[in-house]
């Protein structure tokens, strides 16, 4: 709903205005949808200037359909892919974090969430040179374990210092803290903290760890304010996602269903929010790092593909790791150390 | 080549806004739908046209212009933060090292175990823990116990702290460590706090970012045990489910915002999984995202079994140690 302002078309002046208002008419919105004969004898105004208003005021605030061939355009240039850093997950995601989609993580305490969090945002930042900010709301981000993780990538100490620095970190409890925190960035709270200054404008991740702590408390019982707020985190994660060509990682709880299965938190609503979700779960057999991530929605995968991989592949040793990933199989750019 | 990051400014809407929904209803109603919408207006202005009074007009557009939220901290300086605050040590070395040098400050970490396995007396031992000073390598914080079984032995309490004394007056050498062992006796326990039920806890914990920032010097809050209280509330499992969320919150913030370690206890109960009985720690998952670490005790023939289910640190420290334990006293020296 936008509002009528004086100044926003010509013919629309303070005297127009004015006898809109005592009409009840005081949107965009309002004055399209009217009856234009009728109003303009309520208001005493000649009909042919409320029409000119009303066209103008269409043409400003019209949407115009972009063709499919123009989006996909703009989705290749704009698009890019983070690998993880684990090739089991880099599989599941079909190679990895895509910028302009919200991606997330499920599963039960200990399920390893927080460390493929921490795990992303130390590839990224080291292999990729890029800034991530990571969003902490369950107090588990501790700083030793990402330099624990930079200390197998290499010994060189300033190398683990400048990547620590392209991390960026928030400590929020609280949903309207999470929403300030997530507006500031996108420089809608008028000025203060701004993307394009956090990391010196390459932010190309935006962790939310996790975004089911602030939310869920909220919903359910006699509270109404809870389905609002989460729509509002949704629909700020969305535009900041596109807009800023980041790539959105979330985690999120589980809850059981009847039959004791584990389910993604936060609802049926959230559940059309992220465009991909993985569950994690522990491998009950095994050593102690192992665990199963299961794709349970992707757009571009065939769904319940399981992977088995190993949490310190994060901080395996130097000889542990084998060759990247296989060539490219269609038009998709791969971010990766080469790009400028 | 990538293109530069523009000028892309994300409009704010009002419904965001920290305020009470009816004043951000009628805002709408009246077209004011973003922030920017809001600027350069002055109060009176906006409660004539959205039909608010003039105080409530002043707070939107107050919180219009300020939510920008806090600046960020890089990891960098979250590192050297962390590096500034010590552990709690427990006495115990082997499950200080898989710890990774004790309960650490500014994390919630829960120990669980079934009854009469030494959860309350690991909490009273961090009690004395946390209070040696710092020339000893301890914390010299004060330590809040919030007491919900009654399970808190003051004797207890007095015999552990004499034995801490004892051990540390043995230690000391040098002229700075005498003056410190003159203040470290168990007159230095802040308070006793014992609450009955869930409300009086959840009534505590309010009152509690006052009575922190009132004592800078707090390095432990201990809640024996937290499942207590909760677990009588079987009638209404999604109101449970909500305070316990919102209990785990505060504890985090509590623990984050003014540097202290939360230490809480659990119970154990039965999950059935796949038509097997196992032991699991009580209050569900919806309880088991809230601490960042977890400890479980257990027996094993006679001897106490420690393992840590859950944890920040590296994976392949989460393996099962075994504290050998023969008379409780004797627990502190390892």
């Amino acid at each position: 709903m936008v509002a009528l302002l004086v100044g926003m078309c010509p013919g629309l002046d303070e005297g127009l205005l004015r006898s809109l208002r005592a009409a009840d008419i005081r949107t965009v919105e309002d004055l399209v949808s009217s009856d234009i004969e009728d109003l303009a004898q309520k208001c005493s105004v000649s009909y042919k200037a409320l029409f000119a208003v009303r066209r103008v005021l269409l043409a400003q605030h019209t949407a115009f359909p972009v063709s499919g061939a123009d989006l996909y355009e703009e989705l290749l240039s704009s698009t890019a892919i983070l690998s993880t850093g684990n090739p089991s997950l880099d599989k599941l995601l079909d190679s990895g974090l895509y910028t302009g989609e919200i991606t997330e993580l499920t599963g039960g305490p200990g399920s390893g969430k927080s460390q493929v969090c921490f795990g992303v945002a130390v590839h990224i930042a080291y292999h990729l040179k890029q800034s991530v900010i990571y969003i902490d709301t369950t107090g588990g981000l501790t700083a030793g374990r990402l330099l624990q993780m930079l200390q197998t990538e290499t010994n060189n100490r300033d190398e683990q210092m400048e990547a620590l620095q392209r991390i960026h970190t928030f400590r929020l409890f609280d949903v309207c803290a999470l929403l300030d925190c997530l507006y500031g960035l996108s420089g809608g709270g008028g000025g203060g903290l701004h993307m394009a200054c956090v990391g010196g404008g390459s932010v190309k991740a935006l962790i939310v760890d996790s975004v089911s702590a602030v939310i869920a408390p909220l919903l359910g019982g006699k509270q109404n304010e809870g389905m609002s707020l989460m729509r509002q985190v949704a629909a700020a994660l969305k535009t900041m996602a596109k807009d800023f060509s980041v790539a959105v990682l979330v985690t999120n709880h589980v809850t059981r269903s009847g039959s004791g299965e584990a389910q993604p938190g936060l609802g049926v609503s959230w559940s059309h929010v992220p465009t991909t979700r993985i569950l994690l779960e522990r491998v009950e057999s095994g050593a102690s790092g192992r665990r199963s991530a299961t794709l349970i929605k992707s757009s571009r995968q065939a769904c319940l593909i399981k992977e088995d991989f190993d949490l310190q592949w994060w901080s395996r040793a130097e000889g542990g790791r084998g060759g990247g990933g296989g060539g490219e199989t269609s038009g998709k750019r791969k971010l990766d150390e080469t790009d400028p | 080549k990538r293109a530069a990051v523009s000028a892309v400014r994300m409009k704010r809407p009002v419904s965001s806004l920290s305020l009470g929904s009816s004043l951000k209803g009628k805002l709408v109603r009246a077209g004011f739908q973003f922030t920017t919408d809001l600027q350069d207006l002055n109060p009176e202005h906006l409660s004539a046209e959205a039909g608010v009074s003039q105080q409530e007009a002043l707070e939107a557009l107050q919180a219009a212009s300020s939510g920008h939220g806090v600046a960020p901290v890089t990891a960098l300086e979250l590192l050297q933060k962390e590096e500034e605050f010590r552990s709690i040590v427990t006495f115990c070395s082997q499950l200080d090292e898989a710890l990774g040098g004790g309960v650490p400050v500014g994390k919630v970490t829960e120990i669980c175990g079934a009854p009469g396995v030494g959860k309350t007396q690991l909490c009273l031992q961090l009690a004395v823990d946390v209070q040696v000073p710092a020339v000893f390598g301890g914390l010299g914080g004060q330590v809040l116990f919030v007491d919900t079984e009654g399970g808190f032995q003051v004797q207890r309490l007095v015999d552990l702290a004499g034995a801490a004394v004892r051990h540390c007056s043995l230690l000391a050498e040098d002229e700075e460590q005498r003056v410190a062992m003159t203040t470290f006796t168990v007159e230095t326990i802040l308070s006793n706090v014992r609450c009955r039920d869930y409300v009086e806890l959840l009534a505590e914990l309010h009152l509690l970012a006052d009575f922190l920032s009132n004592r800078p010097r707090l390095r432990l809050l201990v809640i024996d045990s937290v499942a207590f209280p909760f677990l009588r509330l079987h009638d209404d499992l999604s109101q449970r489910t909500r305070l316990l969320q919102g209990l785990g919150l505060r504890l985090i913030a509590a623990a984050t915002g003014h540097n202290i370690a939360v230490v809480t206890t659990n119970h154990m109960t039965t999950r059935l999984h796949s038509s097997q009985a196992q032991l699991a720690p009580a209050l569900g998952d919806v309880w088991g995202h809230a601490p960042s670490i977890r400890l479980l005790l257990r027996w094993e023939e006679s001897r106490r079994l420690a393992s840590i289910v859950k944890s920040p640190a590296a994976p392949h420290r989460l393996h099962h140690l075994s504290v050998a334990v023969v008379t409780e006293a004797l627990w502190m020296f390892g």
